[in-house]
């Protein structure tokens, strides 16, 4: 159809163009991420392959794919020293830690070692990724780090440190919100407007109404705010803004006074103070003309609005006073000056967040003859990108609608350009109608008749709909208006029916609506336009259009002199075109008809009856069902005026039939307000944008809601951070010790287990006497007193994601506490059953199998080795002979190397060799091994009669500690010395003693519940200690246990790392009934982080898994 | 607070995705975004701030690919639309452009460039200065090294020094051999010419660019002989609020390099340089268009790269235009472009045609609106004049030069 169109050509040299510049580039990694493998390059040694290996998981993370299985070889990673290989292993991390917490938490000694890093980019680095990783487990770290960093000396690492807060934060731990809070108020007080304006960010997140903190600084931050970064401003401006409303409350000469003048309003009895009085008659001089809508948008922008809505229809008297005393003066009031003084300059800003933000403040707290200061710089950022007009004139628009004179000088502001998005067109319009006054009228129509003739028919008729609000609000153009809609309607185009039209019907049907809007207002004045609607009504012939034109005609059917002479013409007309009309047009034709006959009166009813008559019987058989049950309904209800005898013998019945008609037809429209959109949040909101509150949307404060004694409540805290910030200053780190304990002089005793995990850091004497001075009262003192163990203390203690409600538990009741008394289980070494693996399958050895286990007894070499006992069983027929097990590395290099890689590699002691192995004779052999990792298994080589066979030895984790023995006391004093981060808890269900407990139901004998108890107890310590390497110290049980209930039962282990001696404490408490699976939640105390969550995850495997049928 | 980034290309296809915070976003909500867009090209495109069922999103489109940013709880939209805007200048001053395949090309300085400028869903780094000095910008060089060496790292070691000093947009201890400063007057004019013929709006937006490669850290003033034509400004942050209040003088120290030091607008100007005519006369089906243009208030400087383009109304099925000067070119969409270029001395460019219209229509009803766009070197119309220039803690002498032009902006001519 448009052959002649489309000539130009797609230009593709550029696309060839291009090709040249990607060499060089990582153009190949995005396109083909996994065309290698990437564990070899992951493993590598050089940064370059790693960086590759990295690139393409980061190619393949941009693609959508999940490669979170390389997770573990890419953490390894994490130590290169390289920062690229570092950056780009962040990158990884922070996309997958949540979904690999366990893998991630590998890297935490790591993070912790770079913390302490001279260069501050390889801290700030580290701090970014430890606290982006978001684990609980870790928070109590990453809060020592952060406390670290705010203290730092660089200005980066500290902004860091303040971006950190709410990572934290979103963790939602309760015990470290008071943490946080303190470290907000540090940084909020930190010299640098860089770090400021980050605080600023994390407080609007944290604790956005903890506004005493910013009472403190109040004056500082307004001066510091021009030199803090544009997107601290943004969040700086609004905190501020909120903290003047809730300490010094509204100013009086702003618009918010609405709601002051409108108390006024009704309590005028003469009484009020002149001053009241001067500022509503101020407003009103300024222009703004609809209080009731500056009311309610003063109102939507204030918390707790309802109290102010129920006081203006009660105008309850005491109330009112208290709302005035909520005013301060913008003039006055030296604490709102400087806020409206340090925003000022930001009405500059080329941000136009910024720009918007500050004009909020302008809005609500400068005087209303101030405001004017902000209309320019919006307006500049109309010219500042597509996106960001649409958001400022959104605002504009209430803006305008509040106060018209506002933009009244600014109209050529909103005329509209044919680039303008369709959206921005319309919001223009809009504008445009709500600022027009009498002078700018005649201007503003000028453009709307260029808009009406614009290509995009949708915004013509926009246009159309906005002429005839300006008619409404300015009822003396009204004439003008309808004139030149009139001359819409007749002119030619728009009726032309020929084509496809569906354009321009709508604009038609709007210039009628428009039109009828218009008529509305004023009837009587408006009849000319009627008959001129009706004179042309042959050739408008759009459906909805017409059925207008028929709905104004009996509406209006005796208005003016002329019209009640033409109605019954017109009827008559419509009456004879009846079947040919549209439905809508048939609707209006017989409301028209009963309108008609229900006005006219004398000469003209028995026409206007016989007419009426007509339609309804045309209307009985049209087609649409619709119509026809309108015409039967219409019947029935004016049945008194078909009736054979007419009006004369009116029944009570017929009364009520015409009563009725009269109510559903006869009701005159009064001119209609204009609705208003009673949902207006903050200027520059979200909420605003998409006309409903979103998530975390607050209204500003109540005005004077924080109170002198709050202020003096928050500032009780502060000493100490004012003292803290000292070390800010002087940059000082050996003060930490000070500063803990000072910390935790502070915080009042026991209110959170956080703080004395902190102070235990570095003094390790008392941190849980709070907690058995509340807990445990010397009365109990009883029988039970001999077997009495902090264990029950610890039982309620263990609880520790809300510390605060085991406090009031403790608080509350001690009677209730649950004592417990000690089991002894007697000898169940019997039932140690050590796990055995396998190393080589007689299917793959040629008919050698060889399994190992790992061994209790210690190694004799060195007591960082851990022993393997080794089988070789020989399932063949024939002899086999020279059997040796070698380190891989040893093997690839020279003999004479091998003490070299030994180094780096695992030391492994040789066995010493088997020489010959007869068919079904098996031997044993000790091996003494050093895992490098206690997670990665080691790769050996089997060597026998000549042949290799690369095996795998899989480290236990269990066995990487050996037991130490201790008793009950000492174990309870190590636990308290180990709390806070150096403590882990999981769960896993149990379920291993049920298959003992019913075989011996099967035996006949009663069990008995201790018999269950030792049971259970004794399936749990056998299968720990078949599977870890470690001394049971205890087995306790609740006094007071029922029969069939094992909660509480508490079993404890201690044992000691291999490598370094480390203490390794573990408690094992089940809960659950005897013959049900129970729950046993495990809780490991240990200094070396990361072992003993993997120590904690290897034991709630092994118990966890389903217990083998052995029999 | 921003929860994830996303970089659609121009078919709808995710480049990249960057999740902030532990909220992860999934990137089915870009397909959502695509087809509601697809399904609602012109409503749906260009409205910046959306709410969709699960996310609030902000978006922007810049040649082509488009920026998408995820929210769940309110945060100022305009912040994250500014945040976009400014990654994607980040983003094109890096990459030379943006496109798809430069992205893909880059996607890990992408990467790490995001990594640097948004910190758990706030703005962390955005000053392009201290971006330069963390991450290297690809060039011709480094490319080659990587082919020849296989090995690259455009990760700096070092923290920028700007990041804690009290000027972050300079870098620290600069060095150049020559110490120059050159101000351009970049302006735009926009205006409004409607069907009578009536200039109704007319008004300039003006750049103060500075191009400054200068040691140091310098102190600059800048003045203008007539300030009080300004009807706003938008600054730099590097130039200071108090001056400018009390004295109307620009101060400041500038960062490195090119940037834009403040931004204006002049507000009702009496005159356009160049005239538009545009007549439209239709009858029976056809419509006979004659467009004239020539120059109305002679600038002193040659008009040059004058080019006029309208949209054909939508019920013309072909059109035959043809000029006496320049070429006329009918696009797909429809968009009809006169490119004249320089006004020659002798005669009048005219364009003139007839258009067709489709069955059925006996008058063009519709009027299009013609979009001017010229180029004029050597003059800011507005009238602004720079004053002087002075440079302090200099050591060596300062080469200063000044350049001044203009360009139609939305310059609009109704028939």
């Amino acid at each position: 159809m448009f052959t002649q169109f489309g000539t130009t050509a797609e230009n593709f040299s550029s696309k060839a163009s291009t090709m040249v510049f990607r060499i060089g580039t990582d153009a190949h990694l995005y396109d083909d991420p996994d065309d290698v493998s990437i564990s070899p390059l992951l493993d590598s040694k050089f940064d370059s392959e790693k960086c590759e290996a990295l690139k393409r998981l980061l190619a393949l993370i941009a693609q959508g794919l999940d490669v979170s299985n390389y997770f573990p070889q890419v953490v390894k990673n994490v130590a290169s020293q390289s920062l690229e290989v570092k950056k780009l292993v962040y990158l990884y991390l922070l996309h997958y830690a949540e979904r690999r917490p366990n893998e991630a938490l590998l890297s935490i000694n790591i993070f912790q070692r770079d913390l302490g890093d001279q260069n501050p980019l390889v801290r700030a680095w580290a701090l970014r990724t430890m606290a982006g990783i978001r684990l609980h487990m870790i928070s109590p770290l990453v809060l020592v780090a952060v406390r670290k960093c705010a203290r730092d000396p660089s200005v980066y690492v500290r902004k860091c440190a303040a971006n950190a807060l709410p990572k934290l934060h979103d963790l939602r731990l309760e015990e470290n919100a008071t943490a946080i809070i303190e470290i907000i108020g540090i940084l909020l007080n930190d010299n640098s407007p860089g770090v400021v304006g980050a605080t600023a960010a994390a407080f609007a997140s944290v604790c956005p109404n903890n506004l005493t903190l910013i009472g403190r600084n109040y004056n500082r931050l307004c001066e510091i705010l021009p030199d803090v970064e544009e997107w601290g401003q943004i969040i700086l401006i609004g905190i501020l803004l909120r903290y003047v409303i809730a300490r010094y409350g509204l100013a009086k000469e702003s618009i918010m006074a609405s709601l002051l003048t409108n108390i006024s309003d009704n309590e005028k009895t003469g009484s009020e103070s002149d001053t009241d009085f001067l500022e509503i008659k101020r407003t009103n001089e300024i222009g703004i003309q609809e209080r009731e809508l500056v009311a309610i948008v003063s109102r939507s922008y204030l918390a707790g609005q309802d109290k102010y809505l129920s006081h203006q229809n009660n105008s309850d008297g005491i109330s009112s006073e208290h709302i005035s005393s909520r005013f301060t003066s913008s003039k006055n009031d030296e604490n709102v000056k400087i806020l409206l003084q340090c925003t000022s300059p930001l009405l500059w800003s080329r941000n136009s967040a910024v720009v918007l933000a500050a004009a909020g403040v302008h809005w609500i707290m400068a005087p209303v003859e101030d405001i004017s200061k902000i209309v320019k710089p919006l307006l500049f950022l109309l010219r500042s990108s597509e996106a960001s007009t649409y958001v400022v004139l959104c605002n504009i628009q209430v803006f305008a609608k509040v106060m018209p004179s506002l933009f009244g000088p600014n109209i050529n502001d909103f005329f509209i350009s044919s680039s303008d998005a369709y959206q921005v067109k319309t919001l223009k319009l809009e504008i445009l109608s709500s600022i027009a006054t009498d002078a700018s009228i005649s201007v503003i129509f000028q453009e709307f008749q260029d808009y009406v003739r614009d290509p995009d028919r949708r915004f013509a008729a926009d246009t159309v709909a906005a002429i005839g609000l300006c008619a409404k609000r300015n009822p003396q153009v009204a004439h003008t208006c309808m004139e030149g809609l009139l001359a819409l309607t007749s002119s030619k185009y728009i009726n032309s029916t020929s084509g496809s039209m569906g354009d321009e019907a709508v604009v038609l049907i709007q210039v009628i609506a428009s039109i009828k809007d218009i008529i509305k207002q004023d009837p009587p004045s408006h009849e000319n336009a009627i008959i001129f609607l009706i004179r042309n009504l042959d050739a408008i012939k759009v459906p909805m259009a017409r059925a207008m034109i028929v709905w104004i005609v009996g509406e209006y059917n005796s208005i003016g002199n002329i019209m009640p002479k033409m109605v019954p013409v017109i009827l008559r007309f419509l009456a004879r075109g009846f079947p040919f009309e549209s439905i809508e047009a048939k609707y209006q034709i017989l409301n028209a008809a009963v309108k008609v006959l229900l006005n006219t009166k004398g000469g003209d009813f028995h026409t206007a009856k016989s007419i009426l008559c007509y339609v309804i019987e045309l209307a009985k058989f049209d087609l649409n069902y619709d119509v026809r049950d309108r015409a039967r309904v219409l019947r029935k209800l004016l049945s008194c005026y078909f009736s054979s005898n007419g009006l004369e013998e009116k029944t009570n019945n017929n009364e009520l039939q015409l009563l009725l008609a009269e109510h559903i037809f006869g009701e005159k429209i009064k001119p209609s307000t204009e609705m208003i959109n009673n949902r207006f949040y903050l200027p520059g909101s979200l909420s605003q944008i998409v006309f409903h509150a979103a998530m975390g949307y607050d209204p500003l404060p109540e005005p004077c809601s924080l109170t002198e004694s709050d202020m003096v409540k928050g500032l009780e805290g502060p000493s100490q951070a004012e003292g803290t910030n000292s070390d800010v200053d002087s940059g000082s780190f050996n003060e930490e010790g000070s500063y803990y304990s000072e910390d935790s002089v502070t915080t009042s005793t026991g209110t959170d287990k956080e703080s004395a995990a902190n102070e235990s850091d570095n003094n390790n004497t008392d941190s849980l006497i709070n907690f058995s001075d509340v807990g445990k009262p010397q009365e109990e003192a009883n029988d039970h007193s001999d077997f009495m163990s902090k264990g029950a203390l610890e039982s309620w203690l263990d609880d520790n994601d809300n510390p605060g409600s085991s406090q009031n538990v403790a608080g509350v009741d001690n009677n209730e506490k649950i004592s417990s008394a000690r089991i002894s289980i007697g000898d169940i070494s019997t039932r140690i059953k050590p796990k055995i693996y396998t190393l080589l399958d007689p299917t793959n050895g040629d008919g050698l199998k060889v399994v190992y286990k790992y061994s209790s007894e210690a190694s004799t070499i060195s007591p960082s080795l851990i022993s393997v006992d080794i089988f070789f069983e020989n399932c063949s027929s024939h002899q086999m002979s020279k059997l040796l097990l070698t380190d891989e590395v040893s093997e690839l290099l020279d003999q004479g190397s091998s003490l070299e890689s030994q180094k780096d590699g695992s030391i492994f002691v040789p066995m010493e060799e088997i020489t010959i192995i007869e068919p079904g004779q098996t031997i044993k052999r000790v091996i003494h091994v050093h895992f490098h990792h206690h997670l990665l298994p080691l790769k050996l080589i089997l060597w026998c009669t000549d042949q290799k066979h690369p095996v795998k030895l899989r480290p236990d984790i269990g066995y990487f500690v050996r037991p130490i023995t201790m008793n009950l006391d000492v174990f309870s004093q190590k636990e308290s010395q180990l709390p806070g981060m150096f403590e882990y808890t999981r769960s896993c269900s149990f379920t291993y003693h049920l298959a003992e407990l019913g075989n011996d139901d099967k035996d006949g004998g009663v069990s008995s519940t201790k018999d269950s108890f030792l049971i259970i107890c004794k399936s749990l310590a056998s299968k720990m200690l078949s599977n870890a390497n470690l001394h049971l110290v205890s087995v306790n049980m609740p006094v007071d246990a029922n029969l069939n209930d094992a909660s509480g039962l508490c079993l404890r282990f201690s044992g000691e790392i291999l490598s370094n001696s480390i203490l390794c404490l573990i408690s094992v408490t089940l809960d659950g009934k005897c013959f049900e699976p129970l729950t046993a939640s495990i809780k490991i105390n240990c200094e070396e982080t990361v072992f003993g969550l993997n120590l904690l995850n290897r034991i709630v495997n092994f118990l966890g898994e389903p217990p083998q049928l052995t029999s | 607070m921003l929860q994830c980034i996303f970089l659609l290309s121009d078919s709808g296809e995710v480049m990249l995705e960057k999740q902030l915070t532990g909220h992860r976003v999934d990137r089915s909500i870009c397909s959502w975004f695509w087809d509601q867009s697809l399904s609602q090209p012109d409503s749906f495109k260009v409205l910046p701030v959306i709410a969709s069922p699960t996310h609030y999103l902000f978006h922007i489109v810049r040649e082509g690919i488009t920026f998408l940013a995820c929210t769940q709880v309110e945060m100022p939209p305009l912040m994250g639309i500014e945040f976009l805007c400014r990654v994607a200048d980040v983003l094109s001053d890096y990459l030379g452009g943006l496109n798809e395949d430069v992205i893909k090309d880059n996607f890990i300085i992408v990467y790490e460039l995001l990594d640097e400028m948004i910190d758990n869903g706030f703005p962390l780094t955005t000053e392009p200065n201290i971006l330069r000095d963390m991450i290297a910008p690809p060039s011709i060089v480094s490319k080659m090294l990587s082919v020849v060496t296989g090995n690259t790292s455009n990760v700096s070691d070092t923290l920028p020094g700007a990041t804690s000093s009290s000027v972050p947009w300079r870098t620290t201890q600069l060095k150049h051999s020559n110490n120059d400063v050159y101000v351009n007057l970049i302006e735009e004019m926009d205006a409004i010419i409607n069907s009578d013929g009536v200039l109704v709006k007319c008004e300039i937006f003006g750049v103060v660019e500075v191009n400054s490669h200068l040691s140091g850290i310098p102190d600059l003033t800048l003045s203008f002989a007539n300030p009080s034509i300004l009807n706003d400004v938008q600054f730099h942050p590097c130039v200071l609020f108090r001056p400018w209040e009390s004295e109307k003088i620009l101060s400041f120290v500038p960062p490195d390099g090119l940037f834009k030091l403040m931004s204006y607008r002049v507000k009702n100007l009496r005159n356009t340089p160049i005239y538009v005519k545009p007549q439209l006369s239709s009858e029976s089906g056809t419509c006979r268009l004659s467009v004239m243009v020539g120059i109305r208030n002679d600038p002193g400087k040659a008009v040059d790269s004058l080019l006029v383009q309208f949209q054909l109304p939508r019920c013309v099925s072909s059109a035959n235009l043809t000029a006496n000067h320049g070429t006329v070119d009918i696009l797909a969409d429809k968009t009809c472009s006169w490119s004249i270029g320089r006004i020659p001395k002798d005669r009048a460019p005219q364009m003139s045609g007839t258009l067709v219209l489709e069955e059925g229509f006996e008058q063009l009803h519709v009027k299009p609106t013609f979009q001017v766009g010229f180029k004029i070197m050597g003059v800011a119309l507005s009238g602004l004049k720079i004053n002087k220039l002075d440079l302090k803690n200099l050591p060596t002498p300062v080469h200063k030069g000044f350049r001044a032009q203009t360009e139609g902006g939305k310059y609009e001519v109704r028939s």
